[in-house]
């Protein structure tokens, strides 16, 4: 007899054998079981493996391979045995068998009727996921941001040496790497993997199991990080230039298993981005119905996918070098250590629009609802949005002007780095033209889009300056150019996110934020964040080098400025942190759209249904139509109830 | 609706997780594969570059293995042939599904497992049996990584043709829905190319055109 199973209120669908009950071995997963047995094969590993290649064995190049490919195999098997854990191989196998998931398997999976416990399992429903990624952007800036108060402690603390010079370089390298991580998914993953779904009309990600894939290898690569600190550190900053990172101590090897791990996350997640995006539009959404902020996630994923295997690899090769003694980054035995900066930049800077893009779309979408008018030119929106993209892989070679690579090259890639600031500046002036002459509605969402204008503009008109070999060749390795990525990275993507996640909060969470205390909590981190990064623009005109730790007497008033403004950032985050928290716990229930938005998030119910939509909606018009009729609520002043009940099936 | 519709509908097979028709799932699965393609051809660049970055610049004069002991180009071509003929029996065994011929899948299928299976200890042995250690210089270093970058493809392709034929016992690929089958052959494909362009790299790129080569020191204490 054949099983069938009615979906979405379709014909019943024939399904394939249940192989017991519904969800399978993955019952019985979760993150205990994962991290129990990452953590037995990895000291089963260690065990081992200091037997067959014990701890200081040298290669014929007399380099210490015994102990830093001990390692790497243990965090290694940490990472798989964590996979292996939590189910992320059940997928596969079941696959290999042909045991199908049925309906009823991938309902299980998708969380239904778990509770909060499906928060702490190999989940694949996308909203599951996006909150997952929330929670972990906001463990690993709490990370990054401790850390960036020990530094600020440091260099605050003038007449005293606080920290030891090595581990404070670890600490430098720790943050760079923890920060650059949590800002690139601080928008594409919670907001990504929530909200886009639902904002184009779909049921879910395209690969459910790829996204539960993909943050929970993030979840994987983030204890080798943060285990470096006890192994030596990372000391060459998160760039870990070569050939310094084949001189560290073992606590590279935690970076480069990291990077490796976190670049598979990355890759997977942009391959269900893109192909979500791509394929499951809800009818009538053709690509210029789009929302804004979807064609941000998806230029987000583009760059990420095709650029992030060649920071990928820049770290097999490193490990390899580091672990097993090859020669593609060392000098005496035929390597290159421009290899390592080509191969790591070609990612490296694509990754700062691959940060600030998704900010940039998500405070273009909703700068329209609090505008309560059209975005200002769409089309050059979308314009900005390509030429970012296809510029982004050509001028990598801009962080390399003072390496010694190819002086020649640094013209042509002047020129191509000073070119891609009028895609970018696109996308300022299509806010700008937005906001002119618009009826604003000052919510804290709002205030963000004022904050990451003004602080893409600084960081912008800095970066110019950078991007001519004349200017870099006084301002590189400087404070100038800490203060200048700050404003980018911290101050578009970060203020962005504030925004975005202030936004669509009563979406993911049921609840409202509270604004009042949330809007403390921006305003003085914006305002301190002036301080501690103007003061530090300051700093570096006057000379002060970065990744030092003792400094001339000119230098110190800057340098205090800085951090008391860097200390007062860091209340203000915990005051918009404990606005976070306590609207999520509190009993204030958010209604199904509180902003009036056209998009379809905002169409379905609060909280939103596993499978989203009852319906699938048809979309008949462009997102930001405000102000104009809609012509069904038109037709339906002139319908009987009967047919206006015929046209809620039809809209 | 008419009845018509209704009956054209019923015919067309479904995802049972879904209920999708299974060529909107299948359209949206080779989208995926292409993606992934496209990440790996990345990585793969990256590897190429690494190659011919340090060939062409042959720093301090160490790019050649010692003695010039350059690898034989007869294995890396025979592997090449052996992902070729596997991604040649896979496309015939999709051809055969796809005109409803079930031997010619199973058969193909097989053969395609076999021999990828073959090539992959193929590229096993060599590895193992290189004239030199993978810390023998830059050339050294840089086969040695194209050739795990093969035998990792290579132990991708064996999973997955292994598990058509799992998958047809379990009436998984069918006539009417043989995509994952069609994806596999694409993915082969693809290896193919990654296993032809590091061959080619390897085997015609071994004496660095750079007799002058720069020096640069060794960064060493």
């Amino acid at each position: 007899m054949t099983i069938t199973a009615v979906i979405h209120e379709q014909q019943a669908v024939p399904q394939p054998k249940q192989h017991g009950k519904p969800g399978g071995l993955l019952r019985h997963t979760n993150i205990v079981t994962g991290v129990v047995l990452g953590l037995i094969l990895a000291v089963v590993t260690y065990v081992i493996g200091g037997l067959l290649v014990p701890w200081g064995t040298e290669n014929s190049n007399f380099l210490q391979v015994g102990e830093s490919a001990l390692v790497a195999a243990t965090y290694t098997a940490w990472v798989i045995g964590f996979m292996i854990g939590i189910g992320a191989f059940a997928g596969p196998i079941r696959w290999w068998l042909g045991h199908d998931l049925t309906h009823a398997d991938a309902q299980y999976l998708a969380g239904k009727g778990q509770g909060r416990g499906k928060y702490w399992k190999y989940t694949t429903d996308h909203k599951v996921v996006g909150i997952q990624y929330l929670v972990m952007a906001m463990v690993l800036l709490g990370l990054g941001g401790l850390l960036a108060m020990l530094i600020r402690t440091e260099l605050g603390v003038t007449w005293a040496e606080v920290f030891d010079p090595n581990f404070y370089n670890s600490i430098i390298g720790t943050h760079g790497i923890v920060m650059v991580i949590a800002m690139i998914i601080v928008v594409a993953g919670p907001l990504g993997n929530f909200i886009m779904p639902l904002m184009i009309g779909a049921r879910d990600m395209a690969f459910p199991r790829l996204n539960a894939l993909s943050f929970w290898l993030l979840f994987a690569a983030v204890p080798p990080l943060a285990s470096n600190l006890l192994l030596g550190g990372i000391r060459d900053g998160w760039t870990v230039y070569q050939p310094l990172g084949t001189q560290a101590p073992v606590g590279m090897v935690g970076y480069q298993i990291c990077i490796i791990t976190f670049a598979f996350s990355t890759g997977i997640a942009g391959v269900n981005l893109i192909t979500t995006i791509v394929t499951m539009r809800a009818r009538g959404m053709t690509w210029n119905r789009v929302p804004i902020f979807v064609i941000g996630i998806l230029s987000a994923a583009i760059m990420g996918l095709v650029w992030f295997p060649m920071y990928q690899y820049s770290q097999v090769l490193a490990l390899s070098d580091f672990a097993f003694g090859s020669a593609f980054f060392i000098p005496q035995n035929g390597g290159s250590v421009w290899l390592y900066e080509n191969l790591f930049w070609l990612l490296g800077h694509p990754e700062v629009y691959v940060i600030v893009i998704p900010a940039t779309a998500a405070l273009m979408e909703l700068m329209v609802v609090f505008l309560r008018k059209p975005l200002f030119s769409y089309k050059i929106a979308i314009a900005g949005f390509a030429g970012v993209v296809g510029i982004s892989s050509l001028v990598w070679v801009h962080h390399m002007y003072m390496t010694g690579w190819s002086p020649a090259a640094g013209y042509p890639f002047m020129l191509s780095t000073e070119l891609i600031s009028i895609p970018f500046g696109f996308l300022v002036l299509v806010m700008l033209g937005t906001i002119w002459r618009g009826k604003v509605w000052t919510r804290l969402p709002m205030m963000c889009v004022y904050a990451m204008i003004w602080n893409k503009i600084v960081g912008g008109i800095t970066g110019v300056y950078l991007s001519d070999v004349p200017v870099d060749q006084y301002m590189h390795g400087g404070m100038f150019v800490v203060a200048h990525f700050h404003f980018m990275l911290m101050g578009a993507g970060l203020f962005g996110a504030m925004g975005a996640i202030a936004y669509w909060f009563p979406k993911m969470t049921g609840r409202m934020l509270n604004e009042r205390i949330g809007s403390i909590g921006f305003w003085v981190s914006f305002f301190a964040f002036q301080l501690t990064f103007g003061s530090m623009f300051v700093a570096g005109l006057q000379g002060q080098p970065r990744r030092v730790l003792q400094f001339d007497n000119a230098f110190d008033v800057s340098n205090w400025l800085s951090t008391i403004g860097a200390y007062a950032i860091g209340i203000g985050m915990l005051i918009f942190l404990y606005a976070v928290i306590t609207s999520w716990r509190s009993n204030v229930i958010a209604p199904a759209n509180p902003w009036g938005a056209k998009t379809l998030e905002w169409q379905t119910a609060t909280p939103v249904p596993l499978e989203n939509f009852p319906v699938l909606p048809v979309v008949t018009s462009d997102p930001y139509g405000y102000g104009v009729p809609d012509p069904y609520l038109t037709i339906e002043k002139q319908l009987t109830d009967e047919d206006q009940d015929a046209m809620v099936g039809a809209r | 609706m008419s009845e018509l519709t209704t009956n054209a509908q019923a015919l067309v097979p479904r995802s049972a997780t879904t209920g999708e028709p299974v060529t909107t799932t299948a359209r949206r699965n080779r989208l995926g594969i292409w993606m992934c393609i496209v990440s790996d051809a990345t990585g793969t660049l990256a590897l190429l570059v690494a190659y011919a970055y340090l060939w062409s610049l042959n720093v301090n004069d160490a790019w050649a293995p010692p003695k010039d002991t350059w690898a034989d180009p007869l294995p890396f071509w025979l592997i090449w042939v052996g992902a070729v003929v596997a991604a040649l029996a896979m496309w015939w065994a999709v051809a055969g599904i796809r005109a409803g011929r079930t031997s010619q899948f199973i058969t193909g299928s097989i053969l395609a497992s076999v021999v990828a299976l073959v090539t992959f200890i193929g590229q096993i042995v060599q590895l193992s049996t290189f004239p030199f250690d993978i810390t023998d210089g830059a050339y050294a270093s840089t086969t040695f990584w194209l050739c795990i970058a093969t035998a990792l493809h290579l132990s991708v392709v064996g999973f997955l043709t292994s598990a058509m034929i799992g998958r047809f016992r379990a009436g998984r690929i069918t006539r009417e829905d043989h995509s994952h089958a069609r994806f596999v052959a694409m993915w082969m494909t693809w290896v193919c190319v990654a296993v032809f362009l590091g061959a080619f790299f390897a085997t015609t790129m071994n004496a660095s055109p750079n007799t002058n080569s720069p020096t640069f020191g060794t960064f060493q204490e």
